[in-house]
């Protein structure tokens, strides 16, 4: 272990315990905003397995999201599951559902597979809406539970788990099988990997750690309804997030979902009204001007106005 | 007689569907962007009638070629001076941005215009006709005609003028159409600013038919994006035809299975006919189809 690895050990010991202690020492409304705030990052991390170092663009993680959601709410309340058995059950039946749908959308590239993913999230929105089990439009209320901590810890090991799955894939050879995948997939496949299985495991690891951030988002907000929980706009601040912070590494989507959180939590703090327009604002500059992500471009060190203002000429027409 | 009448109101429909469709299909076929922020300018088409109706008193039908004049400049524009700058991307970025000019847009009407429901209700509102038995109103055959009118006129604009030559010219080879002296700046602009005015026409004729909302455009953009699926992306007549079988599909479904499933419906169809057969109906013909 070299000195540069361990400092960052230390510092990430340092950040993890940190905010393990948070909850005793901050503000309710500081916590709130934390599990907030792991579970952007969470989604994020979960989404750049399939859309960072796969290079799918992938428009469905709210899918998953809300069928890990509901899943562990439909247990929960009309199964009487105990929740720790609840909440596993709603990650697994999202990855195997992700895998079954992988298998199908995974054939098509670049707009239709995004399409398609779009199309499958809007399709659960619909199904859930016409079940009865899931409480069809008017929703799934689940048991309240006072205390904001055990979601505060749950969320937070999500993210940890996340975090930890995206790092092993990052040096591991399935996860240069992705980038290859990524970088050129008929070249992948004439290497010899078997690029089928590989996004077919990658979009159900995605999708499975999504619906984990569901079961643990249901349980917290205690109510679900098909129109909130399957919204396109959870896929897209996901990938924003993701993509700002810098999509294909490790540490870059929780990077940009820190920053990110903070700024929309900020706007809709001041001005409620404005906030969401202000999101919206900020995903066309980001792309505009970072469209490497944050993370790259300080690496770089491109964090100037000079290098933002070329980098609104590169893909010009 | 029933299933005749489901048939009928099935294809008024599907107009709509189509020219709505007709505009993302040819954004798609020259730049390959898949505008998300579709929905959003055919909900600004709806608010454009509803007020040239509510405040000047126009009528939603002759104060068509307003919004199209008036939409194709907003296209002309944000292209021009937008997305150009992102064209040449990757995808999820393209995506992206269309994305975040889609919410812009959305809050911004919402803060303008509140969230309360609107609808445009000419006199003739409630007028209808029969026909051999089956109930036709004034609106929908008139929200039908006018779709098919400018289905005609769009596709004379693309197959017999020069600047539907340089378009088609830039989606089918587009090094070939630069060095021959096409300005492609210039043609996506107009280009997005075409699609863009069909969505305006497509926003001011649904909002005679649903009641208007700032947020009525997110799923308006998966439909247009199931219709041109299901006719063959970036072709012409693909989403024509497209919007026409959806439209029907749609009614049937409304009717015979409930009125709950045609959204279920037409969304499992997109993902399924992207699996199954991608090149959708009519297949992928370049611009020409």
């Amino acid at each position: 272990m070299d000195s540069k690895r361990r400092v960052l050990v230390a510092g990430a010991a340092a950040v993890c315990l940190a905010l393990a202690v948070a909850p005793a020492v901050v503000s309710p409304f500081l916590v709130q905003f934390l599990i907030n705030l792991f579970m952007l990052a969470a989604m994020a991390e979960s989404w750049n397995i399939i859309g960072g170092f796969t290079g799918y663009a992938s428009f469905g993680i709210a899918g998953f999201f809300g069928v890990g959601a509901y899943t562990t709410g439909v247990l929960l309340t009309a199964g009487h599951w105990p929740y720790p058995l609840a909440l596993p059950a709603g990650g697994v039946f999202a990855m195997l559902l992700a895998a079954l749908i992988g298998i199908a959308v995974l054939r098509l590239k670049g707009q239709y597979f995004a399409i398609a993913t779009l199309g499958v999230t809007e399709t659960m929105r619909e199904v859930v809406y016409n079940l009865e089990i899931t409480g069809g439009g008017s929703g799934l209320n689940l048991p309240m539970v006072q205390s904001p901590l055990p979601f505060f810890y749950l969320m937070f090991a999500v993210l940890l788990l996340s975090i930890a799955v995206n790092r092993r894939i990052a040096t591991s050879r399935f996860g240069y099988g992705l980038i290859a995948i990524r970088e050129d997939e008929d070249a992948a496949s004439a290497m010899g990997i078997p690029t089928a299985r590989y996004k077919t495991v990658a979009f159900a690891l995605s999708g499975g750690l999504a619906g984990l951030v569901g079961g643990v988002f249901a349980y917290w907000i205690t109510f679900v309804d098909p129109t909130e929980i399957f919204k396109v706009s959870w896929t897209l601040r996901t990938i924003i997030m993701a993509v700002f912070g810098g999509a294909g590494t490790v540490l870059g989507p929780v990077l940009g979902a820190a920053v990110l959180a903070s700024i929309f939590e900020g706007l809709s703090a001041e001005l409620v009204n404005f906030a969401e327009l202000g999101s919206g604002i900020i995903i066309v500059v980001v792309v505009l001007f970072m469209p490497r992500g944050l993370f790259e471009t300080v690496r770089r060190g491109e964090l100037s106005f000079r290098h933002l203002l070329r980098q609104l000429d590169e893909y010009r027409a | 007689m029933l299933s005749l009448q489901v048939l009928v109101n099935g294809l008024l429909l599907g107009g709509v569907y189509g020219i709505m469709a007709l505009g993302m299909s040819l954004i798609w076929g020259v730049m390959r962007i898949v505008n998300v922020a579709h929905g959003a300018l055919i909900m600004l088409g709806a608010y454009h009638a509803f007020f040239t109706f509510t405040l000047l008193g126009w009528d939603p039908f002759l104060s068509l070629p307003v919004t199209i004049g008036v939409f194709f400049v907003l296209g002309y524009a944000i292209q021009r001076f937008l997305l150009n700058r992102i064209v040449r991307a990757q995808l999820f970025l393209t995506l992206l941005i269309t994305f975040g000019l889609g919410v812009v847009i959305e809050n911004l009407a919402r803060i303008a215009w509140s969230s309360d429901l609107r609808q445009v209700t000419p006199a003739y509102q409630g007028a209808h006709f029969e026909l051999y038995g089956i109930n036709i109103p004034h609106v929908r055959l008139g929200v039908f005609l006018s779709a098919a009118v400018l289905s005609l006129l769009f596709l004379l604009l693309i197959e017999r003028t020069k600047l539907g030559r340089a378009i088609r010219a830039t989606s089918q080879e587009l090094r070939a159409a630069q060095l021959s002296g096409v300005p492609v700046g210039h043609i996506y602009a107009v280009t997005f600013g075409l699609g863009t005015a069909l969505a305006g026409a497509a926003g001011a004729l649904w909002g005679m038919l649903f009641p208007i909302t700032p947020t009525m455009g997110g799923p308006l953009t998966l439909k247009s994006f199931a219709v041109d699926v299901l006719g063959g992306l970036g072709t012409m007549m693909g989403p024509l035809v497209g919007g026409l079988v959806l439209g029907v599909i749609e009614s049937f479904t409304a009717t015979y299975v409930g009125p709950t499933y045609p959204n279920l419906l037409s969304f499992g169809l997109l993902v399924l006919i992207l699996v199954f057969r991608p090149a959708g109906i009519l297949g992928p013909r370049g611009l020409s189809g």
